[in-house]
């Protein structure tokens, strides 16, 4: 089994994660074609920025079902129309200045194992690429990193009481950020292994 | 029933397109998989925004022909590949520059020409200053609002090719603002979509 990618509409395509598909730990497919049938052969589902979320209503339940036998989501975006329970709606910030872009590591997780994150927190001086709000966690959920003095959890990672696990960013994909490309390849590379459970939580 | 906008359902769409600011706007959302089923001469407009994916819109390239031959506007903004469904456009993309705003005392280089137009009373040049993607070649006859650094259009209205009206811009402001990004992409919504709203919805 390998992890799902969800590609754009656009058909826009991720360089960073050719090398996962060629692999064969990866697999690709365009929103418009998704069936049920590709959730239930995936071990996990990574989504991006570019998600129709108005038309991922509509895999819910397959969703759900990848999520109850052990599978993991990564969720990069905004969430503003979640497609199972207990997902929030995207908080932006509120008339950001610089200093609330800061980001702190709050938890260790795989994902950015080794990673100083604010190795993330700038694109040529320039912060607020990463992200400028949160997706409010669920009940238990980790907070991975948090944005602004009050750390707030822009990346979280919820063991689901009913299985599977859900990792959500809540800003520009993650694994584009900072002036490291070769961190850029890092981060694509440990979302994979994430989704696919090859890496502990 | 007048302002019709295309949704195609992206983070940056639904803020844009639903979020209390802008949503008084529009007085009906469609999915781009469901304008067939709408009737869009009931529509004074049909908005498409920014990163509208084209292989949605192909398939009503026909329908929206017909809307602006019976004489109904549509407006397009950027980001996006008009000519697989709008009618006589030629885009030329352009190295966007993210950064220019980092040098001191840098000008993007956008320039109003029709400073008399209605939509001035509500832009400024600022307004409509945060990135380039690209310019037009405009048929003669159209109307250029606003050029890049090298005098290309880049905002105009073409009544010329079709009995209607077609408003076209490669600035992509809904993705901007969308996205909580740049100030000057909400201020450039603010006058533009009050400026749809009470000159073109008449």
């Amino acid at each position: 089994m390998s992890v799902l990618f969800v590609n754009a509409h656009s058909g826009m395509t991720e360089a960073l994660f050719d090398q996962a598909e060629a692999e064969g730990k990866l697999r690709r497919v365009r929103q418009r074609d998704l069936t049920a049938a590709h959730f239930a052969e995936a071990s996990g589902l990574i989504t991006t920025m570019y998600l129709d979320q108005v038309g991922f209503l509509q895999h819910g339940e397959s969703i759900q079902a990848l999520l109850g036998r052990g599978g993991r989501w990564i969720f990069s975006g905004h969430m503003l129309r979640p497609p199972i329970p207990s997902l929030g709606i995207y908080v932006p910030l509120a008339d950001p200045r610089r200093s609330d872009f800061a980001l702190t590591r709050l938890s260790e997780h795989p994902i950015f194992a080794g990673i100083d994150q604010k190795a993330l927190e700038l694109n040529r001086g320039v912060a607020g690429f990463y992200g400028r709000g949160h997706n409010p966690m669920p009940q238990d959920a980790t907070a991975i990193n948090g944005l602004g003095p009050q750390n707030l959890p822009i990346d979280w990672d919820w063991v689901r009481p009913d299985g599977g696990c859900i990792f959500s960013h809540a800003g520009n994909d993650f694994w584009h950020n900072g002036d490291d490309v070769a961190l850029h390849q890092v981060l694509a590379d440990r979302a994979v292994a994430w989704a696919a459970g090859d890496r502990d939580r | 029933m007048s302002i019709l906008a295309v949704h195609p359902g992206t983070f940056y769409h639904i803020e844009s397109l639903e979020a209390p600011r802008y949503a008084g706007m529009f007085d009906r959302l469609v999915r781009p998989e469901d304008l067939q089923d709408v009737r869009l001469e009931d529509f004074r407009v049909v908005l498409i925004p920014c990163r509208t994916p084209a292989e949605r819109m192909i398939a009503h390239a026909a329908q929206l022909r017909a809307y602006l031959d019976q004489g109904g506007t549509v407006i397009a903004t950027g980001e996006n590949d008009w000519a697989h469904y709008l009618p006589a456009i030629r885009f030329t993309p352009q190295e966007t520059n993210w950064w220019w705003w980092l040098t001191p005392g840098a000008d993007l280089g956008v320039q109003i020409t029709a400073p008399g137009h209605a939509l001035f009373k509500r832009l400024t040049r600022d307004d409509l200053s945060w990135h380039m993607h690209g310019w037009f070649d405009v048929p003669d006859g159209a109307e250029v609002l606003a050029v890049n650094e090298s005098g290309r259009p880049i905002l105009y209205i073409d009544t010329v090719t079709t009995n209607g009206r077609m408003i076209l811009t490669s600035l992509d402001p809904f993705y901007h603002h969308g996205s909580h990004f740049m100030p000057a992409t909400t201020r450039f919504l603010d006058g533009f979509l009050g400026w749809m709203r009470e000159d073109l919805d008449r």
